[in-house]
């Protein structure tokens, strides 16, 4: 196991390296390091290294911690309600960010604050605000039963998705670019954007790591964990609240970009098994991975022209997903 | 475009041969391929695009404009009319209750085929390019019975372009970014824009390869340095200052230079509508270009 993730790590460097050396102008390595040396030291830049720098490092390491945020998000979910279609957006998170965003477009020009505040901000504030209303429905007793949480996320999630394309279809002339933040991308990734992301999303993975055992415990059953001992409502709602805050942020930043969240908690339990411990580590660096190569996929495949990163999620996440359910309905 | 160029150009000599009074009925070829047969000079129009009500109005028609869409807002005695929605959502009650004999529509929406089952002639097209918005002002002249003042118009259209392109002579341009949406999305050299931003003496980023309307990588855009960049997104609160803001686009020349500007809505009409006020649209553009020559 510790073999898989020292390889996997590797893997994760090299793509950053690839991804950071390709791009409208091919980047050597060396090119790359002096460039990164003269950045931190805050040297003058020359044009390529300012592309080199001030684009397509903060491009490529937002992806990756927006790809292990997401991916390790998903493996949450996935162990809290003990479901192989489980993923991050499944309680409204992305439908609530969207909604936000497009509103930010919708208004920017006659609600100057809006503007100000920004589309990442709101849409964050938007994706806590729909998860706190499917909370508070989903809510029965002292306890949140996972079956009313799904329901509770899709209905909130379809009210807002719905809100969303009315805004979509009344501000037309805006539609192109409201539908391509949708569809997800990275195209101004900034600096400060990643160190606002590597804010949620390490210590996200640090606090998922301290509760992999739980996590095991959970696949028992709810019964079975309470039983064994563990307090199964305090727990899932901890978890599920730290996964929702790492989506938050990631859509916010990101758009909506689906599959990751789904398909990498799966592809890591193939390769190494259910016990979290080794899983969660495994996933985000996989989801790192994974959105790296999908951003430069995305930025290259018909370069200088961008395709919304969440074109090329799915289209690589369903072939992928399909093959799952068929390895599983071959073995069960 | 080459083949509707042709069609069109066919059609104008079946009509004007020497006549300067449109003998009816007519029969034109739309840019879908339709027949569209006028029997008499239309006295009802309606116009479902804000290009098409321009261009109307300029052909000394606009008297004929019975109702337009919520988009149209030039010349200024359009705003009275009754407003029909728009073309991706029109208010098809509100145009068959109006009784029109000719309508023009645009060729994306499909809002042709609702009109023609409801017995209304249309003609559902829209102009492109400069060469084809010339040609399409000439066309709306034989079918409307204008054709003297389209034939006028398009002189005096010709003349200003060629007028700036006089000025242009020898000058070499700006390389220049149009940014239609802060995605960002832009404009390429065969779109209509495209077209005005080298009629203006721009040299555009984007390359032919690239499509009429990308999403461009904005690393592109850092790489190919602009002079000069045209905010047609304004109106949607984009500001030079939000793009100076962006990740390496602080040392894009344009930025440097402080020559990226604001287009206000009325701007952003000129230049992206197809008809007749291309003159404008060309000399607003050739000023941002070479401020000391305009």
């Amino acid at each position: 196991m510790a073999l898989v993730l020292l390889l996997s790590a590797l893997v994760l460097v090299a793509a950053l390296v690839l991804a950071v050396s390709l791009g409208s102008v091919r980047v050597a390595p060396a090119e790359i390091v002096a460039a990164a040396l003269k950045g931190i030291n805050g040297d003058e830049l020359l044009p390529l290294d300012r592309v080199v720098w001030q684009l397509r490092f903060p491009r490529v390491l937002l992806a990756a911690l927006v790809g292990a945020g997401l991916a390790l998000a998903g493996t949450m979910f996935q162990g809290v309600f003990r479901n192989p279609l489980a993923e991050p957006y499944l309680i409204g998170t992305a439908s609530g960010a969207g909604f936000g965003a497009v509103l930010v477009m919708t208004l920017g020009a006659t609600v100057p604050l809006l503007a100000r505040v920004g589309a990442p901000l709101v849409a964050f504030a938007f994706a806590l605000l729909t998860v706190a209303t499917v909370l508070f429905l989903a809510r029965s007793g002292g306890a949140v039963p996972t079956v009313r949480l799904i329901l509770a996320g899709v209905v909130v999630g379809s009210l807002f998705t719905a809100a969303t394309s009315f805004l979509l279809v009344a501000a037309r002339e805006q539609a192109a670019g409201m539908l391509a933040w949708l569809l997800g991308g990275f195209g101004f990734s900034t600096w400060s954007q990643v160190r606002v992301i590597a804010l949620f999303t390490l210590p996200a993975l640090a606090l998922a790591g301290a509760f992999a055992r739980a996590l095991d415990l959970l696949q028992l059953g709810e019964e079975g964990a309470a039983l064994l001992g563990l307090s199964v409502e305090r727990v899932k709602l901890l978890l599920l609240g730290v996964a929702t805050l790492v989506t938050a942020a990631a859509v916010s930043v990101a758009g909506i970009i689906g599959f990751v969240g789904l398909i990498v908690p799966h592809a890591a339990r193939i390769a190494l098994g259910r016990p979290h411990g080794r899983l969660l580590p495994t996933a985000a660096i996989w989801g790192a991975t994974f959105m790296i190569l999908a951003d430069l996929l995305a930025r290259q495949v018909i370069a200088p022209v961008e395709v919304p990163v969440g074109i090329v999620t799915a289209l690589v996440g369903g072939p992928f997903f399909l093959w799952l359910l068929k390895k599983r309905s071959a073995a069960g | 475009m080459f083949r509707r160029l042709t069609l069109l150009a066919v059609t104008l000599l079946l009509l004007g041969s020497g006549a300067f009074a449109t003998t009816y009925p007519v029969t034109v070829v739309d840019d879908l391929g339709r027949a569209v047969t006028l029997t008499a000079a239309p006295q009802r129009v309606i116009s479902m695009l804000p290009s098409h009500t321009e261009s109307v109005c300029a052909i000394e028609a606009c008297d004929l404009l019975i109702g337009v869409d919520r988009h149209s807002n030039y010349p200024a005695q359009v705003t009275g009319l009754p407003q029909l929605g728009d073309a991706f959502a029109p208010d098809l009650e509100a145009v068959l209750a109006l009784d029109p004999d000719f309508v023009l529509v645009d060729e994306y929406s499909g809002l042709q085929a609702p009109l023609t089952d409801l017995g209304i002639t249309v003609f559902a097209g829209s102009p492109q390019t400069i060469d084809e918005t010339m040609a399409f002002l000439l066309l709306l002249g034989a079918m409307l019975d204008r054709e003297t003042e389209a034939a006028v118009l398009v002189g005096q259209l010709e003349g200003e372009i060629k007028g700036v392109a006089a000025v242009l002579t020898g000058v070499t341009g700006p390389r220049v970014f149009v940014e239609l949406d802060p995605t960002p999305y832009s404009i390429g050299p065969s779109s209509y824009i495209g077209e005005l931003v080298a009629a203006a003496g721009g040299v555009n980023i984007v390359t032919e390869a690239m499509g009429e309307f990308p999403q461009v990588d904005p690393e592109y855009v850092v790489l190919q340095d602009p002079q000069v960049i045209v905010l047609t997104d304004a109106p949607f609160g984009v500001t030079a200052d939000s793009v100076a803001a962006r990740p390496g686009w602080s040392a894009i020349e344009a930025v440097v230079d402080g020559r990226v500007y604001e287009l206000d809505t009325a701007a952003a009409d000129i230049i992206s509508r197809s008809g007749p006020r291309m003159g404008e649209a060309v000399r607003l553009l050739a000023a941002l270009f070479h401020p000391g020559l305009f």
